[in-house]
């Protein structure tokens, strides 16, 4: 066995970083005593990402009001300081890691498809369970399987082959990338989370989402657990096998109901007809979040 | 579709959508997903017209508050059921059936030596359903069939539709979702028809039942598979937990349910566990 996958990673000179005005956004958020002011005008020091996060702001999959929100400041206040931060941080990655970008086209596509619909699936179980994750739910969906693009990008024939074995053998991709690779995704988009300095329950959920138990953030990570089951049921996967499965005897649900949500009141048949036509929903989140900017937001 | 189309329908406003589906899902246990609103507009557009309403808030009042509420309610069902059926209809399920379930059981019964399959196809219309399990089955099991004790009960209340199913014809329409090399395979072609082969229907019994005949029902054993698509929406809450603990009782240990593609069981069993396939869902027995 050559040098560990993620000893290789952690000495990779190149590896993606995310915007510096990115970066401060997740360093603000974390102070106790951060306000409106500071955080908006951080973000509009990068004009290009200001204009995308309230162009998402506006779009069908936030908007409240009929009004449209047209500073920073606004937005803050309507949505609450949670919600911009994670379109700040999702519109950030997106733009960074391509969701329609020509190179490995076709697994990247499927890659945010995948990740897109946990998103919105978790958002959509978030509600209904008046869990009031405050955007958390969309931003931990669509980062959960980060890992799966840098061990794409830096190890691709060895992360195709994990795949493979997965499909072929029937097994969860983790233990293939554990055998092919020494390492799995959720180990990689942990280090990953935590070099980019994004906040914790991020860092949890990446490292936890198969097992959501372990988690500190534990009914978080447990939807989007449930959240990636059942993007893969709409055919919505990503790499690797996609078994059948029971809902209900899935760690995730089985952590949710240990946490004395009203799991008994969700009508799983009913989530799953919404979310059909998830894909068309998909594609317009990414379209809406990685368009480039026609001008500058700020006026 | 096209019957749909001859008349102006009211516009539906996406608020009376929400309205009206949720009441239809309420009480029929069907879906309508947001992108099948122009679907519940045609079908629901024919009940405007023979209850002459000049809109669909109209409508859902009298379906809510109109002490002719229950009458209209069987009529609604009747157009929201799509009586139009057609081979390998919601490929999802015929998939799961496909790559899944008969192959878990199959091992299951190589495993412990008894090779019989059972299989029913529970409201089976014009055979459409039948006739492509056993295309299934048969695709599964390949040349070892020959080793098999297979059988597929298909059964409905229509007699008509029941002769429409022994003669096994069908028209180029009917086998439009059936991939090229399985309609050479398994079909004979004379002129526009369309007739299944001899092998698949001798694996298919045909036969008169009626779901309320509570004790013929009740006769009906060791079932692996059990497909009952469509069919609930016609029972009432109670009938349909009725039946549906009948359905559970007919299926051996490990076989499984389908029902129609957007049907519902909730509030209905919770002695089947509910099972996500790739696009589909199945009830199994455990
Ligand atoms: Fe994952
Ligand atoms: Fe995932």
């Amino acid at each position: 066995m050559d040098e560990a996958v993620l000893d290789v990673i952690r000495n990779i000179q190149d590896l993606p970083t995310l915007p510096s005005v990115a970066m401060e956004v997740m360093t603000l958020a974390k102070a106790p005593d951060v306000s409106i002011r500071e955080i908006s005008e951080c973000i509009y020091r990068d004009p290009p990402l200001a204009t995308k996060v309230l162009r998402v702001a506006n779009s069908t999959f936030y908007r409240r009001g009929s009004q449209e929100i047209e500073t920073l400041h606004r937005a803050i206040l309507m949505m609450g300081l949670g919600e911009v931060i994670g379109i700040t941080t999702s519109v950030s990655v997106l733009s960074l890691l391509g969701a329609r970008d020509s190179r490995g086209a076709s697994m990247r596509a499927s890659f945010w498809n995948h990740c897109v619909a946990t998103g919105l699936i978790a958002r959509r179980i978030d509600r209904k369970l008046g869990m009031k994750s405050q955007g958390r739910d969309f931003v931990g969906g669509l980062l959960h399987d980060i890992g799966k693009i840098i061990l794409d990008g830096y190890f691709h024939d060895r992360f195709e082959q994990a795949c493979e074995l997965s499909s072929r053998r029937r097994c969860p991709l983790h233990l293939a990338e554990q055998e092919v690779l020494g390492t799995t995704h959720m180990e990689v988009g942990h280090y990953l989370t935590r070099k980019w300095n994004l906040p914790p329950y991020l860092v949890d959920i990446t490292l936890h989402h198969h097992h959501p138990d372990k988690a500190q953030f534990r009914d978080l990570t447990a939807l989007v657990s449930m959240a990636d089951l059942l993007a893969k049921a709409r055919d919505l996967s990503c790499c690797g096998d996609t078994p059948p499965f029971v809902l209900k005897d899935q760690e995730a649900w089985e952590t949710l109901v240990k946490l004395g949500y009203p799991m008994d009141g969700l009508d799983v048949e009913r989530i799953t007809f919404e979310i059909e036509d998830i894909a068309q929903e998909v594609e317009a989140y990414i379209t809406t979040a990685s368009e480039a900017a026609p001008e500058a937001a700020h006026g | 579709m096209a019957d749909y189309l001859a008349f102006p329908v009211p516009q539906m406003t996406d608020e009376t959508f929400w309205l009206l589906r949720d009441f239809v899902y309420e009480h029929s246990g069907i879906y309508f997903a947001d992108n099948k609103k122009p679907q519940l507009e045609n079908r629901l557009g024919l009940r405007l017209r023979a209850n002459n309403l000049p809109d669909f808030d109209k409508y859902y009042y009298l379906l809510k508050y109109d002490p002719q509420a229950a009458r209209e309610l069987r009529a609604l069902f009747d157009s929201v059921t799509t009586n139009e059926t057609s081979f390998f209809r919601s490929p999802p399920q015929i998939q799961a059936f496909q790559e899944k379930v008969l192959p878990e059981i199959i091992e299951r019964r190589v495993a412990d030596g008894g090779r019989t399959l059972r299989l029913w196809s529970a409201g089976c219309s014009t055979g459409d359903e039948p006739y492509t399990m056993g295309i299934v089955v048969r695709e599964v099991l390949k040349e070892a069939v020959v080793g098999w004790d297979i059988r597929i009960f298909a059964s409905d209340i229509s007699e008509k539709a029941l002769k429409s199913a022994r003669s096994a014809q069908y028209s180029e329409y009917t086998l439009r979702s059936v991939p090229p090399e399985i309609k050479r395979k398994y079909f004979t072609q004379s002129g526009s028809q369309y007739t299944v082969n001899e092998e698949i229907r001798s694996l298919v019994d045909l036969q008169y039942l009626n779901f309320n005949d509570a004790a013929r029902v009740r006769l009906m054993k060791g079932f692996d598979v059990i497909f009952c698509r469509n069919v609930l929406i016609y029972f009432d809450d109670e009938a349909k937990k009725r039946f549906v603990a009948q359905l559970y009782d007919n299926l051996n240990p490990g076989g499984y349910l389908f029902i129609g593609h957007s049907e519902s069981l909730h509030n209905i069993s919770r002695a089947f566990k509910l099972v996500h396939f790739p696009g589909a869902l199945g009830y199994k027995k455990e």
